[in-house]
């Protein structure tokens, strides 16, 4: 027999990811539900319930014909059908746009002010609202300082932000950071100039019925030659039953700016689903730099397939100034159904534009998402990282466009998109687009799919792992590139939930 | 002479289909009914995202130039085969060799129609009609309907020479429907080569029936009719560990669809699929697409895939292909390239290489690169005191010969090799 | 032959002065080496008289024969004789060997106004040639470099200046990565090929290769410049001593 010795367990699964693995127990962890007196807007969706919306945010008027004109638009244009999905129809009439806690019908002047059974839930998250160092407890942060890391956090519950932290120590740097209905009130000349500037009104179905409803969401800007002096977050909560989800987010990287943004997402377990359809736009002037990060986990449904967020997203970075950069990394794990495609418009001369991705899909979940790398400008450049995860009855689809115009020259681009099959029920599926229109710039695209490797698992349970523990090690190890391009706190987290989403997935 | 295309079921019906027996009747009823259900392509259907159907659906062709190919020996001129010859999409029996061969039953399709039973009953139109799924190919579903002409084969036996359909073009407005039914007997062997300009307008269809372990290797050269207008389609059924193989090389032309849809049914078959292609788009458009299915349903099988596009002058390359992988087709290896070598700016290319996979125990992959020549390589040889446009061409070859190699007879990947050859030298001057 | 005066060389796409005046004359069937510190400039310097891109010439010139070089084309100069066996010979996937020596060997004769050679003398001449280098029939159909190991690849290089018999060979650390019996075979394909029309310029780290191939003058090039020459005296002493002393004596 070949020497044990000289099979190598996949590069990249180090003794940490051993130990963090072993030490996962449960499934989903953010499944119970906080028992708080809520206010609805009525169930359906029209005009009146636009105008609600709009009324209780205490926004412009503008804003509020600019929320019905994409309602207008909404009504005439079709649901897609080209993702390979399959899920009930959505009945859009059938659900709540707007939700928010009793407590929050004043707004809260300060965090201490927040109804405690609120700060109660993100504490049981692990997402304290509290301005506070997190701490270096993290296994191998040795670049972090000593006294530990900030990290703002906004905090949005159903359809509002109750909090945000570190406002006044970002706002000494010049950094704006809060919900984006505070946003349209206290900054409407950037909000009025950047809001659908990236994702126009009419883009898509989902981004079109996003820019009518969205309730809240967070507002990022950053000055001129800033670097944040700490890293933001958005974490996202869905608690209440029957009710949309509709976040927007609005990034700008003004000229040589650095940012790093983090978004978390849960929600209770129902046997009922529930949608999601957010918008994220990203504005990069010359030489700024934005990370984005996120950890989607949503409930993804039971084994059964009951229930789970039906995640409709549209993301879209627009890289406008020379030798601006922005990087995407997504682990997504959550939600019944996944549509999304964060993208990168590559317009600036040297610009830069990245995608790291994980996409896990277990029992019935559905993911179809990928990236496009849209490159305008010369001597732009772009990589495409992305893994893709199918276990029990999942189906987990990357779809992907690669596009060089004709003035993009000396451009580049390189895409890896792999995909690992665990159990003879799944689906993986590749679609990559490629539109090359010049002869200087080179795209290399290359796809894989194949099982988990038979003298990898055996080698693992030689041992000593059983095949749950074995199969997390080895999908940790086949996904190390993307998790390594989160930021450290995430890549923990994002580690144990590959574990977690994978249960019950061998055997 | 010519068909112009129709646009309902009506029409179609209505139309003066050829004259056929029983079982073609209904062929081609049914055929015309798939057509109107699914209705032509349009420029908005996904399939069609990247070639525009518009030219190869109009009610006339555009004409095309009659090419004067001023007595030069073509393409398979040294190779024994025996020749069926096509002018204008009709069969011409003078110019071609006796229907009879070793191993080989073959007839003429407006022969083979008229009788009332015939084993061609059991293929025609029905793997295209299997090709139908998931995706629509309403052009296949039309020349089923209305194919005016084309040969049945059936291989029975070991056959001494390769069957060689050759086409000619004549008529400057032809429009040309030819449907061959081809079924390979078990254990049988059959290589096919095609050759020459069809029509100003062609649209083939052939359907290949490979029973286990029989063999089909197929060669074809799509070259020198500069203004040719053409979408062919090859569907074939691949039994248990038989062989499929198939080659096209195209030079030339201002449109040409090739699709390719294979169904692996039995375990350890092989399906490879391959292309060449040269395109300038400098004297007249060049716009060359290749869209090819495999579908896996069976297990232990090996799918390949490599197509090699060479552009420059405004010339457009598309290349969609996809392995699509069924839930019990365990032990796959599906291999797919696309490349393309774009030789100066004006030059594109599009690709879309697809894996759906339902089955856990497989390995496919896809690359695709696309840029310009290697500069390292240019210099090397230029070094050497090679010019640079011979360099370029050295280099061309080199970059397409891992599609020509897919050809598995020395003789007849050499004459390929050789005519690319020659097209690079004639444009270099 | 060969006659190289006050050449300084740029990179193309970044402001890095490479060679800073190189001054060199190779006389008709001469063996001259250079040595020198890694990074000095000697592969530039090969590359830029064999008309690589990249490179941007700011003052000087080089010549064969008299004629300019650094006018031509890189197969003109090849066509003129000059010969450049790389430090990392190039992989051509897909150009057969045979294919490729054919080509080049055939263009070469064209420009030179000489007929194209038949295809069985060619390979009557390559047999011969690529038996006398122990390079076997199936490396000569294998494509060009791919695959080959780093000795074989020199030793096709080698094969490729016996066939293509330039007057002005530039050997550019042919003898890294031989093995003793290749180091021997090398050096007698290129003994074989000395005669009073042909010049050598030989790029070497090792006193060894110099052992076999005996040149008529040694020069040290560092920091782009040829700082010192003599006989082949000169390469024992950096052999045994390294480049500091020398580079010393030039600094005081
Ligand atoms: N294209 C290039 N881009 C960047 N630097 C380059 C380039 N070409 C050469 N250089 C630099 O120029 C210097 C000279 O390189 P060169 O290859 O000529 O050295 P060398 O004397 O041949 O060294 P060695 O003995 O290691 O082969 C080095 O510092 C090298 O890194
Ligand atoms: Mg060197």
């Amino acid at each position: 027999m070949a020497g044990l010795d000289e099979l190598n367990v996949k590069e990249g699964v180090e003794e940490e990811t051993v130990e963090a693995v072993k030490s996962l127990a449960g499934t989903y962890k953010y499944g119970w539900e906080t028992d708080i007196e809520m206010e609805y807007a009525p169930k359906g969706l029209n005009p009146d319930i636009v105008r609600l919306i709009s009324e209780k945010n205490e926004e412009p008027k503008w804003m509020t014909e600019w929320r019905l004109e994409a309602f207008a638009r909404w009504e005439k244009l079709d649901e897609p059908s080209w993702a390979l999905l399959n899920y009930p129809e959505i009945d859009f009439q059938d659900q709540y746009y707007y939700a928010r806690p009793k407590s929050m019908e004043e707004k809260p002047k300060s965090l201490d002010e927040v109804d405690p059974k609120l700060l109660e839930t993100y504490q049981k998250l692990g997402i304290p609202l509290k301005e506070q160092m997190i701490l270096a407890g993290v296994e191998g942060a040795e670049d972090m300082p000593a006294e530990g890391r900030k990290v703002a956090v906004d905090a949005v519950f159903d359809s509002v932000s109750v909090g945000t932290t570190f406002q006044e120590e970002l706002k000494k740097a010049g950094v704006i950071f809060c919900s984006i209905s505070e946003a349209i009130r206290e900054h409407p000349e950037l909000v009025k100039k950047y809001l659908g500037s990236v994702v126009p009104v009419s883009d898509n179905y989902y981004a079109t019925l996003n820019s009518a409803v969205f309730s809240d969401g967070s507002f990022v800007y950053i000055p001129p030659n800033t670097r944040c002096p700490m890293e933001l977050s958005t974490y996202f909560r869905i608690n209440a039953e029957n009710t949309g989800q509709f976040e927007r987010t609005l990034i700008i990287a003004d000229k040589g700016s650095y940012v790093s943004y983090l978004e978390g997402c849960t929600a209770p377990q129902r046997d009922t689903a529930q949608l999601h359809a957010a918008v994220v736009e990203i504005i990069i002037e010359e030489d700024a730099e934005v990370k984005y990060s996120t950890v989607q986990n949503w409930f993804p449904g039971d084994e059964e397939g009951k229930g789970g967020i039906y995640n409709f997203v549209t993301k879209r970075a627009d890289c406008r100034g020379d030798r601006s950069k922005v990087m995407w990394t997504q682990v997504e794990t959550g939600s019944a159904v996944t549509w999304k495609y964060p993208s990168c418009i590559l317009r600036g001369a040297e610009s830069q534009g990245e995608f790291y991705s994980i996409a896990i899909t277990n029992n019935y979940q559905q993911a179809d998402t990928g990236t496009k790398m849209v490159h305008l400008g010369r001597d732009t450049k772009s990589r495409i990282v992305s893994k893709g995860i199918s276990a029990g009855k999942a189906q987990n689809t990357y779809r992907g466009l690669v596009s060089m115009h004709p003035k993009a020259k000396n451009s580049r681009n390189y895409t890896q998109c792999d995909s690992l099959l665990i159990g003879d029920k799944c689906g993986a599926h590749t679609v990559p687009y490629i539109e090359v229109k010049n002869n200087s710039s080179r795209v290399e695209h290359e796809a894989t799919t194949s099982k988990v490797d038979e003298e990898q698992m055996f080698y693992c349970r030689q041992r000593g792992m059983d095949e749950e523990e074995a199969v997390a090690l080895i999908v940790n190890g086949f996904a190390k590139e993307v998790l390594q391009a989160l930021p450290m706190e995430f890549a923990m987290e994002a580690q144990q939930l590959v574990a977690i989403s994978l249960e019950g997935s061998v055997g | 002479m010519s068909t112009a295309v129709k646009m309902t079921a009506d029409e179609i019906n209505a139309d003066q289909r050829p004259a056929s027996g029983a079982w073609a009747a209904e062929a081609r009823a049914d055929a015309a009914n798939r057509l109107a259900s699914m209705g032509l392509p349009t420029r908005r259907d996904e399939y069609w995202k990247w070639t525009r159907p518009d030219s190869l659906i109009s009610a006339t062709p555009s004409e095309a130039e009659v090419f004067d190919n001023q007595g030069e020996p073509l393409v398979f001129h040294e190779i024994d085969r025996l020749k069926l010859v096509f002018v204008d999409g009709v069969f011409d029996a003078d110019a071609s060799d006796a229907l009879e061969g070793e191993g080989l039953e073959i007839e003429r399709l407006s022969t083979a129609a008229e009788k009332d039973i015939h084993w061609a009953k059991d293929l025609y139109g029905v793997l295209e009609t299997a090709g139908q799924t998931p995706v629509k190919r309403p052009l296949a579903a039309y020349n089923s309907a209305q194919a005016t002409d084309g040969v049945v084969v059936r291989v029975t036996g070991q056959v001494s020479r390769p069957v060689s359909l050759i086409y000619r073009h004549a008529d400057k407005a032809s429009d040309a429907i030819l449907h061959h039914v081809i079924r390979v007997e078990e254990g049988a062997r059959l290589t096919l080569l095609e050759n020459g300009a069809a029509a100003a307008r062609f649209n083939q269809v052939t359907e290949v029936d490979i029973a286990k372990g029989a063999q089909f290797h197929h060669v074809r050269a799509q070259g020198r009719d500069h203004d040719r207008q053409a979408v062919t389609h090859l569907f074939t059924r691949v039994d248990a560990e038989a062989v499929f193989k198939s080659f096209t090389m195209t030079v030339n032309g201002k449109l040409t669809r090739n699709e390719c849809v294979i169904e692996i049914v039995g375990d350890e078959a092989v399906a490879h699929v391959a292309g060449a292609a040269l395109g300038d788009g400098a004297d007249s458009d060049f716009h060359h697409d290749d869209t090819v299915f495999i579908t896996h349903d069976a297990v232990a099988c090996e799918s390949r895939q490599v197509f090699k596009k060479v552009l420059k002058n405004g010339a457009k390359g598309v290349f969609q292909g996809k392995i699509l992988v069924k839930p019990d087709a365990q032990k796959t290896d599906g291999y797919q390239k696309s490349q393309s070598l774009l030789l100066d700016d004006d030059a594109s290319f599009q690709a879309k290489p697809e894996l759906e996979i339902y089955a856990d125990d497989v390995i496919c992959s896809h690359g695709s690169t696309t840029g310009a020549i290697d500069e390292e390589a240019l210099f090397y040889l230029r070094s050497r005191g090679v010019p640079t446009p011979i360099a370029t061409d050295l280099l061309v070859l080199a970059f397409l010969a891992d599609a020509i190699e897919e050809i598995e007879d020395e003789d007849i990947s050499a004459e390929i090799t050789g005519r690319l050859d020659a097209w690079l030298s004639r444009r270099r001057g | 032959m060969l006659k190289i005066n006050n050449l300084h060389v740029k990179l193309e796409e970044e402001d890095k002065q490479i060679l800073k005046g190189v001054d060199l004359e190779v006389p008709a069937g001469k063996v001259h080496a250079i040595m020198g510190p890694n990074g000095s400039g000697k592969s530039t310097l090969s590359y830029v008289l064999s008309g690589r891109d990249g490179y941007e010439v700011t003052k000087g010139d080089a010549s064969l024969d008299g004629e300019e070089l650094l006018d031509m084309e890189p197969e003109e100069r090849a066509a003129a004789g000059l010969f450049l066996a790389f430090q990392y010979p190039v992989e051509i996937p897909g150009v057969g060997n045979m294919t490729f020596l054919r080509t080049a060997v055939n263009a070469q004769r064209k420009a030179r106004g000489e007929e194209e050679m038949s295809a069985a003398d060619f390979l009557k001449f390559i047999r011969a040639k690529a038996k006398d280098l122990k390079i076997d029939a199936d490396m000569l159909k294998r494509p060009v470099n791919v695959g080959f190991s780093g000795g074989e690849k020199k030793r096709n290089e080698i094969l490729q200046m016996a066939m293509l018999e330039p007057k002005m060979c530039i050997l550019d650390e042919t003898d890294s990565g031989l093995d003793v019996d290749a180091m021997k075979l090398v050096s007698e394909g290129v003994n074989a090929l000395r005669d009073s029309g042909r010049s050598f310029l030989v790029i070497t780290h090792y006193q060894r290769l110099l052992d076999h191939i005996k040149p008529d003058v040694v020069h040290i090039m560092a920091n782009g410049r040829i700082v010192k020459s003599g006989g082949p005296e000169l390469a024992l002493e950096v052999e045994h001593n390294g480049y500091a002393d020398i580079l010393a004596e030039i600094d005081a």
